[in-house]
């Protein structure tokens, strides 16, 4: 009785386990579909098959027409993927300083308007950035950080409001035992010096997801972009020069370029991505505990 | 309660008014010479003192305070008033153009903002003097100057650290943001546009239009806006959440291998750029696209199905596909967190003989709402924002003659917004717009952050 | 401010220079007007294209010395033609040989946008699609064509290019294309005989395969009730809004219209659509030029056009169908600096004269609105330019049109296509439709 007991539970556990192994293939199968069919569809020959939509997924012949293209410098694809890498690299390096010294300056030290900054930059917080595009645009224009010189125009776009993201790095920051201040404190530490050489060595979980996300970013930045670089092709960033691809009429049978630039695009990112992303899931997770 | 709080805090600040001007008004009479000369020449009484730093700091911030006066701010702030009198002109074929009201609008705010500064500044210099006298006066040193400066990086090191992304903060937030919240109450948009033409403050005459609610007002598509956002954010939030939760108690279950390669092919998801990703769905499901294709192909439809021409279709699509976007996410977060869950939890309610049903909802999922309770806020507003996903995928459409202001029936308030900025450059109803996703997004997080177990009850689950 | 100063200079001396002349030599012809004169003494050395200045005997003085840069947007496909046109202006005009011309990337869809978001930093050339007109004049966006040039735009283009180019009654552009509309193509094989509807469905009925026009566009829904002698047309002020809608749909003209879409709905060889790249099993398409490669891939050998047919009315009288004309325009913006102005006049105007016209179309295709250049023999031989060209007689140029009526005609063909309104209708019911139509079409112009 017993036993007969056990052994339809083992074979319950088994059925459970085949339908979830059922679900998860499944659910890989919906997840990766999007991703095979952009890689498919951008070997598919320019030359002899139609490089825009057509009805089947696997190409009829492989090529690396579309490929290519891209590099054969009939576009500035490579400018704009210069570009791109140029505001992604210096964006990380910057936001992740600013953060760090937001974050530090929030979580560690007491000052007056303390409490005031934090309510403020959440107010602020609720305002829809688009709100400010056209004044944003005109504010760098007269910098003359606008068409030519967009690409450092858009790096202070992105780096000059990023303090108020300082969440999940003073959530961090808050959980590093205040005792550590306050002996190196009676060692003699100035509060820089204990920034720079107690605080810091220990965030590097942080350092890496604050310097993660700040990388990825540039790379999906379409809206900003497109409004500050307008009428400017050299200072394009990918996103900005490959959705034209696909949304204006000017571009017809450009779908198969605009796949191989996706993937171009893409595979930096996601290997970039996929090796932090055990940072990655350590910043999400403790952030949103934080809220 | 609050009332009294308001009051209180009125009260307070009236007091802290009355104080100032007491102080000011008392250092200024009890001062010696030094410190009457700092009322016009600011850091005078420092520099005499031996507090050059303090003293040049200040008074080279009241020369720079003149000169952007004289040579900038004084023009635009006479013209802040009317935004602009000179139209431009044509002088034989040659464009004149006349006031920029855009710039007088902008550089107008920006003036009161330094003005409003420098007194601060102005008042900091009549308190210093007042320390530095009174410390003489008891015979007591001042800080060397070497010292003064040396404390930013010790106690005044928060200055240190906060002041550049403050100053970044205030140029490219909260100016912009001021500048748009004014330009709610003029009429500037396609037919005011400068250079070329003048704009002029409206008063109250775009937030009527919002809540006009005939064949030309906002006020039936607002509402129509409103409602999908609410409902789109609502469904964003909750659906992700719970499939979500799903999978990562799938991925968890005991027994299943493997773990890491599914969580790898979800998390693909976040490191593909949405723009790719997003667009070449949308284009999959296109009247021309390969899902159509195939379905037509093999014959289960006989023409293609609207995904994204039916309003009630695109809705759902978009809703769909944002699963897509949003399981890995919750994914990730959700795995962490469940590994929190005290096992003794499910020890006992396993020894009571609870099944696993009962214990997911016994314990995992108020485990998890309770935990996360903030960070589900944050999606919830963050949802009534999701620009990409909506923009990649429909940029709004399908339109509709019944929607006014070039909606469409998937636009959220904010595609909405950034259509009318950047399509039909109608800036003024932009901005209102911009003010009502503020109040939505304020008044949702304020009602359920105070509704929040984890804000009630602190203690709950510790 | 200090150029300003120099320039105005310059001028100042220039003219007393030629004053002077005047006085002393008697010999310059009493005739010649003082423009030409200032040419002449500022420039002796510029010699070239006599005919040119005889031809434009009032066009303004050009400083040789003037400097700067002009910008110029067209569509990705024709940067490099354009490249190619500009420096043989340049080589033609070195009077202009102070100016440094970049050519940018921007399609007509989004240079209208971008123009108007921030005037100062747009293009001072820029090509865009003539729906566009209005926004761009009243931004500020467009400065009229040179007096100097406006009679030889006028009389050099088709009447519907240059009627799309006037706002008001100024001219505002150059136009650059006229092909911008819909015709026929079928596949000669099928089809008989391409001037009647009925004939052409019965052809495709008899050989099973398809006849596709796009009936719920407000676009290609125009050929029947403009055919029937239908008007729908906005009237725009000087800042471009709509002020008055002169509609007449909610008519006898109109049913008739209606019940003609209403009968090639019920064919069934008939479907909706019109892109080539996505038509299954056709044998005819309303289409336009942007397609006539994917046509002629799909039809091969029996690939032919002609303009749209004619059809027999509900009420016993033959129509034609009409249509919109489409055209696009070159566009100069309006400068603070009256060399570059001038500069940018004869650009343009070189841009959108015959020649370079024709070689667009040899470039790219693009039809002409010139009319030498159409009566040229290699878009003569076009014969999908040839048709189009055909039916541009029986079109209206596509006016102004609030962004709303697009989606409301949506609406009309799809209460055909979905079956709500059918043959058996009375002309009531279809009346009753066209009414709703009508009022809020009006119900857009303020």
């Amino acid at each position: 009785m017993k036993e007969k007991n056990y052994a339809s539970m083992s074979r319950r556990r088994t059925i459970g386990n085949i339908i979830s192994y059922i679900i998860l293939i499944l659910i890989s199968i919906i997840w990766l579909f999007p991703f095979y069919g952009l890689i498919m569809q951008s070997f598919r020959s320019y030359s002899s098959e139609y490089g825009g939509m057509v009805d089947y997924i696997i190409p009829k012949r492989f090529s690396l027409d579309n490929y290519r293209f891209l590099f054969s410098g009939e576009t500035n694809f490579l400018r704009w993927y210069k570009n791109t890498v140029i505001i992604a690299i210096v964006v990380a390096i910057l936001q992740t300083i600013i953060v760090l010294c937001v974050s530090y300056a929030l979580s560690r030290m007491r000052f007056k308007l303390r409490k005031f900054l934090m309510n403020f930059w959440l107010i602020l917080g609720m305002f829809p950035g688009f709100l400010t595009m056209i004044c944003m645009y005109f504010l760098l224009k007269q910098f003359g950080l606008t068409q030519a010189g967009a690409v450092p125009g858009l790096i202070l776009v992105y780096i000059a409001s990023c303090g108020m993201g300082y969440y999940v790095c003073k959530g961090y920051f808050d959980t590093i035992p205040k005792a550590l201040d306050e002996a190196a404190k009676i060692d003699g530490a100035t509060r820089a010096q204990i920034f720079f050489q107690m605080i810091l060595p220990l965030s590097k979980p942080i350092v890496i997801y604050t310097a993660l996300v700040a990388f990825m970013a540039p790379w999906c930045d379409y809206i900003f972009a497109s409004y500050v670089a307008f009428g400017n092709d050299k200072t394009y960033n990918v996103a900005v020069a490959m959705t034209r691809w696909v949304w204006t009429n000017d571009y017809q049978g450009y779908f198969t370029r605009f796949c191989a630039g996706g993937i171009l695009v893409a595979i930096p990112v996601t290997i970039l991505f996929m090796c932090l992303q055990k940072y990655y899931v350590e910043g999400v997770t403790g952030g949103s505990v934080k809220g | 309660m609050s009332q009294n709080k308001k009051k209180s805090a009125a009260a307070s600040f009236m007091s802290a008014c009355a104080q100032n001007i007491a102080e000011i008004g008392s250092t200024f009479v009890r001062g010696d010479w030094k410190t009457k000369v700092s009322y016009l020449i600011l850091g005078f009484g420092p520099l005499m003192r031996g507090q050059i730093v303090k003293g040049i700091a200040l008074i080279a911030s009241e020369i720079l305070f003149f000169i952007y006066m004289a040579g900038f701010g004084a023009k635009y702030l006479s013209k802040f008033s009317t935004l602009g009198t000179v139209a431009t002109q044509k002088v034989g074929r040659k464009t004149v153009y006349g006031d920029n009201s855009f710039l007088i609008l902008l550089f107008g705010i920006l003036t009161i903002i330094i003005i409003a500064a420098f007194i601060v500044i102005w008042r900091m210099n009549i308190h210093e003097n007042l320390v530095e006298e009174t410390a003489l006066k008891n015979n007591k040193p001042l800080p060397s100057n070497a010292k003064f400066l040396s404390s930013f990086l010790d106690e005044n090191f928060d200055k240190t650290l906060l002041t550049l992304p403050c100053l970044g903060i205030f140029i490219f937030t909260v100016l912009p943001i001021i500048f748009m919240i004014c330009v709610a109450f003029t009429n500037y948009d396609a037919n005011h546009q400068s250079p070329t033409n003048l704009f002029t403050w409206v008063g109250l005459e775009n937030f009527r239009n919002l809540f006009s609610f005939g064949s030309q007002g906002f006020g039936g598509t607002f509402v129509t806006v409103l409602i999908w956002t609410l409902v789109w954010a609502f469904f964003a939030t909750f659906i992700d959440y719970f499939l979500g939760l799903a999978v990562a108690m799938l991925i968890n279950k005991k027994g299943i291998r493997f773990k890491k390669l599914w969580r790898t092919i979800l998390v693909l998801t976040i490191a593909v750029p949405q723009f790719v990703s997003l667009l070449y769905i949308m284009k999959m499901f296109g009247n021309d696209g390969i899902v159509n294709g195939y379905l037509m192909k093999w014959g289960w439809i006989s023409s293609p199905i609207p995904f994204w021409t039916n309003p009630t279709l695109a809705r759902i699509m978009i809703i769909v596909i944002n699963i897509w976007v949003g399981i890995p996410y919750l994914m990730l977060i959700a795995t962490g967190l469940l590994m929190n869950i005290p096992e003794d939890l499910y020890e006992s309610a396993r020894i009571d003989g609870a099944n696993s049903f009962q214990m997911f909802w016994k314990i995992t999922l108020p485990y998890m709402l309770f935990v996360t309770g903030p960070f589900l806020l944050t999606q919830f507003t963050g949802n009534l924002n999701n620009f990409n996903v909506i923009y990649l995928l429909t940029q709004g459409r399908p339109q509709s003659m019944k929607l006014t202001g070039n909606a469409g029936y998937t636009d959220l308030l904010v595609t909405w917004l950034y259509k009318m900025t950047v399509n039909d450059t109608n800036y003024k109803m932009a901005a209102v717009i911009g003010i009502m996703v503020f109040i939505v997004t304020a008044v949702v997080s304020l009602v359920v952050y105070n509704m929040l177990p984890s804000v009630k009850d602190e203690e709950g689950f510790q | 401010m200090k150029k300003k100063v120099i320039s105005a200079l310059i001028a100042s001396v220039m003219t007393a220079s030629v004053l002077a002349g005047c006085g002393g030599t008697a010999a310059a012809p009493a005739a010649a007007p003082a423009a030409e004169e200032k040419t002449e003494e500022a420039a002796p050395a510029e010699e070239a294209a006599p005919a040119e200045e005889a031809e434009a005997a009032e066009a303004p003085a050009v400083n040789p010395d003037a400097t700067g840069d002009i910008k110029i947007w067209v569509a990705d496909n024709v940067v490099e033609f354009t490249n190619g046109r500009v420096a043989s202006f340049m080589e033609e005009h070195p009077e202009f040989s102070g100016f440094n011309v970049t050519v940018e990337p921007v399609g007509e869809g989004d240079a209208a946008g971008n123009m108007i978001t921030d005037v100062e930093a747009g293009a001072d050339i820029y090509a865009f699609a003539q729906d566009q007109i209005a926004r761009l004049v009243s931004a500020g966006a467009l400065e009229e064509v040179a007096p100097e040039n406006v009679e030889a735009v006028k009389s050099n283009n088709d009447a519907g290019s240059v009627a799309a180019a006037t706002v008001g009654d100024t001219l505002y552009a150059y136009p650059l294309t006229s092909d911008n509309g819909y015709f026929l193509y079928y596949d000669s094989s099928v089809i008989t005989d391409p001037s009647d509807l009925d004939a052409i469905l019965a052809d495709c009925e008899a050989a099973g395969k398809n006849f596709y026009m796009e009936i719920n566009s407000g676009w290609y829904q125009t050929a029947f009730f403009f055919g029937t002698g239908c008007t729908l047309e906005y009237e725009t002020d000087d800042a471009g809004n709509f002020t008055a809608a002169n509609v007449d749909y909610a008519s006898d003209k109109g049913v008739v219209a209606m019940r003609e879409m209403i009968h090639l709905n019920a064919s069934p060889a008939f479907q909706n659509g019109s892109a080539a790249g996505e038509a299954t099993n056709v044998a005819a398409i309303v289409d336009g030029t942007w397609d006539s490669g994917t046509v002629q891939e799909l039809f091969g050998d029996n690939y032919a056009c002609a303009k749209l047919p004619s059809f027999k009315g509900s009420d016993g009288n033959t129509y034609q169908l009409s249509g919109f004309g489409g055209f696009k325009l070159l566009g100069v913006k309006p400068q603070t600096d009256e060399d570059k102005l001038i500069a940018c006049d004869a650009l343009a105007a070189y841009l959108a004269d015959e020649a370079s016209q024709l070689a667009r179309y040899e470039a790219v295709g693009w039809g002409p609105s010139n009319l030498n250049a159409q009566q040229s023999d290699t878009v003569k031989a076009d014969v999908a330019l040839s048709a189009l060209a055909e039916q541009l007689a029986y079109t209206i140029p596509q006016g102004q049109y609030p962004g709303d009526y697009w989606s409301l005609a949506t609406g009309l063909g799809d209460d055909v296509r979905q079956g709500n309104l059918t043959e058996d209708s009375s002309d009531e019911d279809i009346l009753a439709v066209l009414q709703t139509f009508q009022d809020t079409c009006i119900s857009y112009a303020k």
